[in-house]
Order: C-alpha cells, then structure tokens, then sequence
C-alpha cells in the first residue's frame, strides 16, 4: 500500500488466492465430473448417451424422483416441527430454555449417519423398539423406507429451520404486534400480518438448507434406503463399483445432484438477501400469557422435540457399553466393544484427529481472510468472494469425492492414496461455515476500532494482524472447533477419498456398518459422538459470546 | 500548528452524491467546524482528511504536503471517533501506548507521554483500569489521550459528544476547547448540533447537500445567515415570505400571511417575492402607546402558548391569518396569559431576506 488511492491489494489478494485454492479443487474437479458425464466410454467424443442411459432407465429415474422426494418431504417436515419449536423457545414460557437451546442445536452436528444407525438398533429388524412393539401386538414397524429416512432427517436437520425461525420471531417489533392489536385486529390476524411475513423468509431460508443437506447427505440413506435407489448413493456406488467402476453415469448422477442443489442454493441466497430488511427490534418480545394447559403443551412440545431427536444418540451410547456375543446383545455392562475396537488399530482416531484440525486449521487461515474482506469492503473482488465461498454448499460431498479422485488420480499433481486430499475436501467443504462464522464475529467488531490503529500510524495489513486478529481469536476459536466437530464426522466425501492407511472414525463405522458386528459399530459411534460433543461443551460459551451459529 | 487546504474536492457512491466540489482553507490553530444535518457530507470530507474516504477529485494539504495521497497510517492526522473506539482488549495505558509503539518511541520517554497525556485529559491514574471500567465521558478522554499523546499534526473530531448525555456534553465541549486551545493545535470538528458548533468553534462552514452554503464566524453565520436553510438551522427562528407590497424609509413592507411585515429593504424592488427570517429573541413585547425607537416595527398579535424554561419564555403568538410568530424573551414577562393580545415590537435591520425559493 504506497498509495491512498490505490485500488486496495489485501481485498484482491485475498480473492486471487481463494479463487485460485477454489478453481483448483472445487471448480476444476466438479468440471471433471461433469466433463466425465458428455464424454463416451472411451473419454473422447462428446455424447448426451449418458444422460440418455440414466433418463431411460427406471431404476435411476426411480433415484432421482425419491431424492426429491424425501427432500421435499422432509424440507416439509422441518417447517411443520421447527416452526412451532421456534415460536414456543421465542414467545412461550418453555422451563429450562437455555439447556433446552443448546441442546436443540445439537442434533446438526451430531453425525447424521451414527443417528441412522441408532434408528436401527431401535425400529430395525431386530431392534429393541420394535421388537417390544411386536410383542404387544404392533408389528412391522420399521425404520426403512421413505418413512424412516424423511423421519431421522427430520430430526437431523430441523435446527436449520427451528434456529433462523427462533431469530427472526425474536427480531419481531412487539409494538407493531401490540399497534395491530391495539387498532382492532384479532390475535390470529396479527400473526399472519405482522408476525408470520417476518418469520417466513428466515423459515424458507432454512428449509432450503434443508433440502440441500437431504439431498446431499450420503450416510443415512446408505443406512436406511436398502435397495431404494438414492442419488447420493447411486453415484458413490457406480463410481467405486462393485461389478466395475462407471464415472460416466456416476458423473451423470452427480451433475444431476448438484443441479439440484445449485438451484435451492440460489433460491436460498435470494431469500438471504431479502431478510436483511426485517425488522429489527430492539427488545425481545414479551413471554406470553399462556394458561396452565397451554403451558404444559408447549413445554412437553419443546423438549418432546428435542429429546426424542437425541434419544438414539443416548441409546448407541449406553448399547455400546453391553456385551455382545455375536449380533446379540446382551444386557451386562462391558468395555469388550471398545477393547475390540481399539486393539485392531488405533490409527482410525489418530487419523480422525489429525485430518480434522489440519483441515480446520486450514479452513480458518483460508475463511477468515474472506470472511474480513467480505464484512469490510465493498469492491468487486468482495461480491465475488462472497459467491465462490457459498458454492461448496450446494457441492455434495460424494460428488466433491469423485471429481477429486478423476482430477488428481494421474497427471502433474497425484493426490489420491494420500491424506491431503481428504484434508482439500474438507477445507473445500467446511469453509463456507468458516466464512460465515468469521463474518458475524467482524459484525461484532465495529469498524472504527481498526480505523482508530490506522489513525495512530498502524498499516492496514498489521492492523489487521495485531488488532484485528486478536479481538476475533475467542470466536475464531469457536468457530474452528466447530468445524473441526463437522469434519471428524464427514462421511460422504471420506467414503470416496480414504485409502488404506488413512481409514478414519467415520470409515470404521461405516464399515462396521456392512458387517453384522453392531459391538464395534457401537463403539465407534459412541466415540463419534464424544469427540463431537467434548470440545463443543468447551467452547459452547465462546461460540454464544461471538454470536457464531450453526446456522 | 498546520494549516489544512482542501481543494475542490468531491466523492460520490454510485448516484449518490456526498461530497460535491468542496474547497476550504483551514487556518492554522483554529477550530473549524463543519456543521449540517445527517447526510450532508460532513462526516465523508472528515474521512477523507483522515484518508478513510477516498476522493474522486481535488486534492487535501497539511500545509504544504499534500496528503490525500497518503495512505491513512501516514498522514499523522489524529482522529477521534463518535464511539471513541478504545481497543477493548487493551487497558487506558494501553490504548495511549498504541500509537507511540507503532512510532516506535523508547520506554522510558513513551512512559513518560503517556502519564502526561492521561494527565492532559484529567485522567491521571487511569493507566491500568480497562475500558469497560469506564464512563463514556472518561472514554471520550481516553480517545483524546491515545489520540493527542502522538503528537498529530492535526485533531480531527467525528461527532465526538454525540454519545454523551447532555450535561456531560457541555462539559466535554468545554473542555475539547480549552484542551485545543492550549496545545493551538489545528482542528476539524464535525456535528450535528448548532449550540456545539456555535459555542466551541472558530468558524463554521455550514454543510448540506455536499456543498458548504455558508462559511464564517458562529455570530456572522447566526445574525447573518446566507439562505433560509441556514437561518433554519442554526437555532430557532421565524421564517415568513410574501410579496413586496410597499417601500417606506425603514426599509420594505412584506405582506406574510395577512400580516405586514418590514424588513432591511437593500434593492428589493416592489411586487417581488422575498423571504426573510426574523429571530424570536429579536422580537419584544411593548405596551400599547409605548413610543418606539425610530425605524421599528409592530404589530398585534394574541399570545397562542407559552412555555416557561426559567431563564427565557417562548411565545408563540398567533396574527393575522392564524399564523404563528415565535418569540422568545427573558425571564417570565408578568401578566401575561394565554388569549391575551400584546403588541410586538422588532428593528428590521435585525430581519435577514433571502431571494423567495
């Protein structure tokens, strides 16, 4: 920076080095994949046979049609359960609400597929539930199916809708709810009014999150569809094929999957941008008076909702503390499951650990440079910036896999076999949360604090590092171990990407999963979902303090 | 002490345009005040003295050192912030610190500025409390320590008591002179507030739309205003137009809502239309019969409303048509009351006329 009217170079800087980490490992695999579907088996002439093989074939077309499906279902779902959630947290005089919140966020950082799994052991075939259910004359009760996946991906994902929602009946001016009233008009029409055109955006927001996570999310129908062709699914399954590999179709699917998903990203940052205009109140809204009835209902709703979201999490984790002799369990306490599982290796938590912070790491150094240039600029290179950094979302993380392996499997740069390319899918993935993290700590950190270091003779770039920096650590911190959180319970794109030596937590339990041994499956789990809920317990008042949401 | 030339100088956001061709020259050791309501530009040309606004065109002198050029951190142009903007995570000792690290100033000598400095600000003492120990007025001075303890060659003040309560305000207005006229050390003062911008400064430009409408001392700006918009906002007054229906010795007869009004007449010819501004407190109360000063006016008019404020009343007088005529005197006149009529007394030479809008 030598001249004041220089365009600024730290906001270009840090596009070109984004767009680049970016172009090289998101754009260019995705245009892999898709390159891999118009191109014939031999790789060389263009052709639209592919998309015509997927189109004519019942079997896929059966795939994509059930993937809409459960996203549109469960995208329903999340707005029926998450809406009346939010509104009873906001306004209804709820017991316990501080746990009740930090619990209610829980279930999205939870590994989704560890939940399916619970699902099983309770509603499957053989599972406790629907075994007692049998036994009392209900049977054929089953956790498989549509039913079962819109159901486990409704309690996963209706804090996307529920938390949004929680925010915006929050920011409702009571006093344009109390002037409707005032001026005449009923309780209800107030609501619809005055209340409801607030909240919908944010809700819309959200269940566009939703559909996308549905649609992308790897694990659970893995666990739960059986035959039932799912897109995520069918395309990991054709890409490592077990009667040989097809990246034609796969990338077919793949193209497909992110068409979809680009879509509901699009449609969500439209809603974004037009949410900006709420209201902003700048008290609370008043706790309603509710009778005794009313009370009792919204509290049994509240934490009805919650609780039965995390109840298979608490039921894999005391099964994984009983003995198992063969697929049977048995009701004794014992540490056989985790005996087992640790003697065969000890590496897959080694490496978990150690894949995880390096890509959070890694996505903290990349994120919260864009997330500063996003918040604090305003020039082209932002608007840009603040593009790019959303698409990874709409990238499904099989589809992020396969391009990788096509990309970086021969040629100038071999990365497969190795551990940085599961480290470049996550950081790939993880930092749009990380940008988004970052840009609402800088919204706490009022812009005059780093002109007042320039003031007094401070560069920008060190302002940046030697003030700037500092007054972010605790959310940067935060938000880190969040993503460090998500990334030690990534499935869909590991699933693609491990090799051998870099089997991680998520890999044995997924193949725990194939087998019969439900003790090891268990365990893995249980250690999952300990090495999620841990470190957040640590820094869950940093994340509150630093106004870091998952959502 | 450093003058402060700014030259032409104009800054647009998109269509939006904030600072529209604005030259001034800054005396050296003056407190110059840029004075308007929000959206006037005012807080952008500070910016781009401090070098946070960019221009389009013209350029910015520190004397003889042209510094629009510059970036920020160089331009040692000391600013304080509407929301002080004290590093939190560092103590009052700390944040004066700040500048003289970056000037890389030895220990014992930044020790040394430092306490000298909190001492300037009657803050001595203060070093090792934390900033969210503090009152927003020992936050305000904190902001003139770190600010001042560096030496800058000019003070550049962002609404700086606007987060105040208003006894404090007086106070720190106050002292913000006193401190500035000691050290004499150039200043670039921005408010919103006229009584501020009167009480403290050695001039004022009064800005709106981007553009200066006026430039002077406060007493020149307040009896003298340029423009309607000028007479309006600084301090209260009665802003009437009308036709010239008549010429007479003392000046020009302005008939305004039914009322006949006289005012300096300098070459306003008869029939046009003017407006003119006519202060309250120019404006007295007369008992009928009462012989005038030559040359003064009066009329009728029926008290509408008083309000008491102990040590002046405001009046508002209805005439005429119904209009209200504004006047403010001091103390409480006696056996005055509300419905009553009382005859109203003014020099012309004291109304102001500005071409009709």
């Amino acid at each position: 920076m030598t001249s004041g009217r220089a365009r600024p170079l730290f906001p270009i800087g840090v596009a070109v080095v984004a767009f680049a980490f970016l172009g090289l490992f998101m754009l260019y695999p995705l245009w892999n994949v898709f390159r891999a579907s118009i191109l014939d088996s031999a790789g060389e002439t263009f052709t639209l046979a592919n998309y015509a093989k997927v189109l004519s074939t019942a079997f896929y077309r059966a795939g994509i049609f059930n993937s809409l499906l459960i996203g549109i279902l469960t995208t329903l779902a999340t707005i029926a359960i998450g809406v009346p959630l939010a509104f009873c947290v906001a306004r209804m005089p709820v017991p316990g609400k501080p746990l009740l919140l930090a619990l209610a966020a829980l279930p999205l950082v939870l590994p989704s597929f560890v939940g399916a799994y619970a699902w099983v052991l309770l509603l499957g075939r053989q599972g406790i539930l629907s075994q007692a259910l049998a036994t009392v004359g209900v049977p054929g009760v089953s956790i498989y199916g549509i039913g079962g996946l819109v159901l486990v991906f409704t309690l996963h994902t209706f804090p996307y809708v529920m938390l949004p929602a929680l925010a915006a009946f929050k920011a409702v001016d009571v006093s344009i709810e109390e002037a409707g009233q005032n001026l005449g008009a009923s309780r209800l029409r107030t609501f619809q009014r005055v209340t409801l055109p607030v909240v919908m955006p944010a809700v819309l927001a959200g269940g566009l999150l939703v559909f996308m996570e549905t649609l992308e999310n790897f694990g659970v129908p893995f666990v739960l569809a059986e035959d039932m062709p799912i897109l995520a699914v069918q395309a990991y399954k054709l890409f490592v094929g077990e009667a040989g590999a097809n990246p034609a179709l796969a990338g077919v699917l793949g193209v497909l999957l992110v068409g979809c998903t680009t879509v509901a990203l699009l449609l969500q940052r439209f809603y974004l941008a037009r949410r900006r205009f709420a209201t902003a109140a700048r008290t609370a809204p008043p706790t309603l008076a509710a009778s005794r009835w009313l009370r009792w209902a919204a509290g049994g709703y509240a934490w009805g909702v919650v609780l039965v979201s995390l109840v298979p999490f608490f039921a894999i984790v005391a099964v994984s503390f009983m003995r198992f002799k063969g697929p049977v369990m048995h009701l004794e306490p014992s540490l056989d499951n985790f005996l087992n599982l640790f003697s065969r290796s000890q590496r897959p938590l080694a490496n978990t650990i150690m894949l995880a912070t390096a890509a959070a790491a890694g996505a903290a150094i990349l994120g919260v440079p864009i997330g500063y240039v996003l918040t604090r600029f305003r020039s082209g290179a932002a608007h840009i910036l603040d593009v790019l950094a959303m698409v990874p979302f709409a990238v499904a993380g099989t589809v992020l896999g396969i391009g990788l392996v096509i990309s970086f499997n021969s040629g100038w740069l071999v990365l497969t076999g190795g551990w940085l390319i599961l480290v470049l899918a996550y950081l790939v993935r993880k930092l749009p949360f990380n940008v988004r993290a970052s840009a609402a700590i800088l919204h706490q950190i009022d812009p005059s604090l780093e002109e007042a270091s320039i003031n007094l003779g401070v560069s920008p770039l060190r302002t940046f590092f030697g003030l700037t920096v500092p007054l972010m650590a605790g959310g940067i911190i935060g938000g880190t171990v969040l993503t460090w959180v998500t990334i030690a319970s990534e499935l869909s794109s590991t699933v693609v990407l491990y090799s051998g030596p870099w089997t991680t937590l998520t890999v044995v339990m997924f193949q725990a999963l194939e087998g019969t041994s439900a003790g090891a499956a268990s365990a893995a789990a249980t250690v999952l979902i300990l090495v999620t809920i841990v470190p957040l317990a640590f820094v869950y008042r940093l994340l509150k303090r630093h106004d870091v949401a998952l959502v | 002490m450093t003058a402060i030339r700014i030259d032409d100088v104009a800054r647009a956001y998109g269509p939006v345009v904030a600072v529209a061709g604005v030259s001034l020259d800054i005396v050296a050791g003056e407190l110059f005040t840029l004075l308007g309501p929000s959206g006037c530009g005012k807080t952008t040309l500070l910016r781009m003295v401090a070098g946070f606004s960019k221009l389009d065109r013209g350029r910015i002198l520190f004397g003889d050192r042209r510094i629009d050029t510059v970036p920020p951190h160089r331009r040692n142009a000391g600013m304080v912030f509407q929301n002080y903007a004290i590093f939190p995570n560092m103590t009052v000792g700390g944040n004066v610190a700040y500048g003289l690290k970056a000037r890389h100033v030895p220990g014992a000598e930044m020790k040394a500025r430092i306490a000298r400095a909190l001492e300037l600000v009657r803050l001595g003492g203060f070093g090792e409390r934390w900033p969210h120990q503090l009152s927003g007025g020992q936050l305000q001075r904190v902001a003139l320590a770190r600010c001042l303890v560096v030496e800058p060659d000019v003070l550049l003040l962002d609404e700086p008591l606007s987060n105040l309560d208003a006894q404090l305000r007086v106070e720190m207005r106050a002292e913000i002179r006193a401190l500035q006229q000691k050290l004499r050390i150039t200043t670039i003062y921005v408010t919103h507030d006229q009584e501020e911008a009167l009480a403290i400064s050695d001039r004022v430009a009064v800005m709106r739309g981007g553009r200066v409408q006026q430039l002077g001392t406060p007493a020149n700006i307040y009896r003298r205003p340029a423009s309607a918009f000028v007479a309006a906002f600084l301090g209260t007054t009665n802003l009437l137009s009308g036709p010239v229906v008549a010429r007479t010795s003392a000046g020009a007869v302005v008939l305004a809502d039914g009322q006949r009004f006289t005012v300096t007449a300098d070459g306003i010819a008869e029939g046009a239309r003017v407006s003119f501004s006519l202060r309250p407190e120019a404006i007295h109360l007369s008992a009928s019969g009462e012989a005038l000063p030559p040359g003064w006016a009066a009329l009728e008019a029926r008290v509408a409303r008083i309000e008491f404020l102990g040590a002046i009343t405001r009046i508002e007088f209805s005439y005429a048509d119904g209009a209200l005529l504004r006047v403010a005197v001091l103390g409480l006149p006696p056996g005055l009351a509300e419905g009553a009529t009382a005859r109203l007394v003014y020099d012309p030479a004291q109304t102001t006329v500005f071409p009709a809008p």
